[in-house]
């Protein structure tokens, strides 16, 4: 507590402060508003042109590549291709990085191949089937391995429950219905495995953020990538990845034929 | 023995006189063999030939010995705990893992082998041996002395005319015997259906709501003991989830969550279809849906496996098994492939809180036919 003595000092620093307090409020709202008269506005509507002309961009590029299926107003077309109106970038990112789209030509499926469209094209596609409207899945901000969680055991386990029954327990693949197939996951980027999980392609499920959190799309992706690209094959070759049907045979084969040459050969010696 | 002309047997004075060669001759001959060639591999000792032979030898034994500590090395010492291909370093040092203990294992246990061949081909003397061997079955008299004592023995242990010990006897074995059949045969003559109304009985499942407890829709989330229930939001349209039942009487259940999660008639697929899709639904079971939620029985009515892939723009679910196929737009019934009866759908609702639970169990057994079910 202050003394007698000390309260005159006391209200003059006070005062002091007070007033300094005042100034420099003053000097700040002051600045603000002129930082935000000199930048903000202008920023937005920059902002806003280069939004523009992304989807211009895109516009140009889903006319000259996809409208032939799609309709010229992503409407769709009977027996050719679905409408993709508020179908979400996700998707988008997913058939075009992975070359699906556009379609070499109508079959049981697209089928992966080098993507034809530039990542920058890709972008501005995206803008343009965004700004269709609609509330799809949007691709995720983290890229590459932010995109891996930190629990490939669980991802397993998730991985064996919701996807092994169509993509096999290591990421092999598998035949469905009339020509359909499910495919391997090897060379498969990360954002590709995290959209084509949202956005549901072609004849897979979609599983959405309120099912798979996006923690669990990641240890899955981690579980993936553990065990495709040639990871996990602790003899040097996996065999096909079938597990016990192809290793078992094989060890039959090599074993029985090695213990029979082995024999023989101790047989001549003697 | 057989009839051969006798061998003149040494007095035992003679025993006394004879050496070790001369006895194992006298053996041999005893059984009817004769040593025709019988050579040392080094009848000089300590040659540069034997030597070089024992250093082959050793040579194998000592491989065998180190491969065998590095395998204990390995074995107890190396980094064997998973790493992600994200550390190159770690995950190469887990790969090696189990082709170094393998590879250890196996060079020791050929060593060994390997080296007690070599030992046999370089060290134990070549022999040639020649025995006689007796045509046709034993001689007369052979054959009826030894009828004659067998014939013997019985009569004169006198279990013929013992009817106490005899029956007895049998009594204890035949009991035993009863014992050991009732192992395997008890699993047949019990009646599989004395049980028809509790959840572990063959016409019901998980699903079955005791004591009036309401049954969730759970979903796994790769932890056992999580307790994730399910909203019809949840889902997106052309999405499916597997869902397992859960009680709140399970929920601090560790064992129960776990066992919840791993009941073989439990699996239901929890499909949403697209809004607008058109769907048939079976008679009498025209309400078991919730909106464009239906949920379907994931084992096979074929033979029991899961049908767990499912095209969404096609509407199938298909059999990995045998490559049944049921259209999911139409009741879930069988379009190709071998099962014949449609999946059960199990009824489900939506309760005051939000959450997905189960009507009631599905009103037909799920998974393959067996003898009793008549549809």
């Amino acid at each position: 507590m202050t003394t007698t003595t000390k309260r005159p000092r006391g209200a003059r620093t006070k005062l002091r402060r007070r007033v300094a307090g005042l100034l420099a409020l003053g000097f700040g709202l002051l600045s603000a508003g002129m930082l935000f008269a000199a930048f903000a506005p202008q920023a937005q509507t920059a902002q806003a042109q280069q939004q523009d002309a992304l989807v211009r961009q895109g516009e140009q590029i889903y006319l000259n590549t996809c409208q032939s299926c799609h309709g010229k107003s992503l409407e769709g077309v009977q027996d050719r291709g679905p409408s993709l109106i508020g179908v979400g970038d996700a998707a988008v990112y997913f058939q075009t990085s992975s070359g699906r789209m556009p379609m070499a030509r109508q079959e049981a499926q697209a089928i992966r191949k080098p993507a034809k469209l530039s990542p920058e094209e890709i972008n501005a596609l995206m803008a343009y089937i965004d700004a269709s409207g609609g509330e799809g899945p949007k691709k995720p901000t983290e890229t590459g391995e932010g995109l891996r969680g930190d629990n490939p055991a669980r991802g397993g386990e998730l991985f064996r429950l919701n996807c092994s029954s169509c993509h096999n327990f290591t990421g092999r693949g598998g035949a469905l219905s009339s020509g359909k197939f499910a495919p391997a996951l090897d060379g498969v980027s990360e954002e590709q495995i995290y959209t084509a999980m949202l956005s549901g392609p072609q004849n897979m499920p979609k599983f959405g953020e309120r099912q798979l959190t996006p923690e669990e799309k990641k240890d899955i992706i981690a579980y993936v990538k553990s065990v495709t690209d040639g990871n996990n094959n602790s003899g040097g070759n996996p065999l096909g990845g079938f597990g016990p049907v192809s290793e078992g045979l094989i060890a039959f084969i090599v074993g029985i034929a090695a213990l029979i040459g082995v024999t023989l050969w101790i047989g001549a010696k003697a | 023995m057989s009839g051969d002309k006798p061998i003149e047997l040494p007095s035992e004075a003679e025993l006394a006189e004879m050496s070790r060669d001369d006895l194992v001759k006298l053996g041999t001959k005893m059984d009817g063999v004769e040593l025709v060639h019988y050579e040392e591999k080094f009848p000089v000792p300590g040659t540069r030939a034997e030597r070089r032979a024992q250093r082959t030898v050793a040579l194998w034994f000592m491989i065998s010995a180190v491969s065998g500590l590095a395998f204990l090395g390995v074995f107890l010492f190396w980094p064997w705990q998973y790493e992600s291909p994200s550390n190159p370093e770690g995950h190469l040092l887990h790969m090696l893992y189990n082709p170094l203990i393998g590879l250890f294992l196996g060079l020791s246990v050929t060593g060994l082998g390997v080296g007690a061949l070599l030992y046999t081909k370089k060290f134990i003397p070549d022999e040639l041996a020649v025995q006689q061997r007796h045509d046709g079955p034993s001689a007369q008299v052979d054959r009826a002395t030894l009828v004659a004592e067998l014939a013997d023995a019985g009569e004169r242990s006198g279990i013929g005319r013992r009817s106490l010990i005899k029956r007895t006897a049998g009594l204890g074995a035949g009991v035993l015997g009863l014992g050991v059949a009732a192992v395997p045969l008890g699993a047949l003559i019990k009646n599989p259906h004395s049980d028809s109304e509790t959840k572990n009985s063959l016409w019901h499942t998980g699903w079955k709501a005791e004591k009036g407890e309401k049954v969730y829709l759970r979903r796994h989330t790769g932890n056992f003991h999580d307790v994730s229930l399910v909203r019809p939001e949840d889902v997106e349209p052309g999405g499916f989830e597997t869902v397992f039942p859960f009680r709140e009487s399970e929920r601090d259940d560790e064992h129960a969550l776990v066992a919840a999660l791993k009941r073989a008639d439990a699996p239901v697929m929890l499909i949403r279809l697209r809004p607008n899709q058109a769907v048939t639904k079976r008679a009498g079971q025209e309400d078991f849906n919730y909106g464009d939620l239906y949920a379907y029985s994931k084992i096979c009515t074929h033979l029991g496996c899961p049908t767990s892939l499912f095209e969404q723009q096609t509407g199938l679910l298909l059999c990995p098994c045998h490559q049944s196929q049921f259209d999911v737009f139409e009741y879930a019934k069988p379009r190709f492939g071998p099962a014949t009866r449609p999946l059960p759908q199990l009824p489900i609702t939506v309760d005051e809180d939000g959450y997905l639970v189960a009507r009631s169990d599905f009103i037909e057994a799920v998974g393959p036919a067996f003898w009793e079910r008549k549809s």
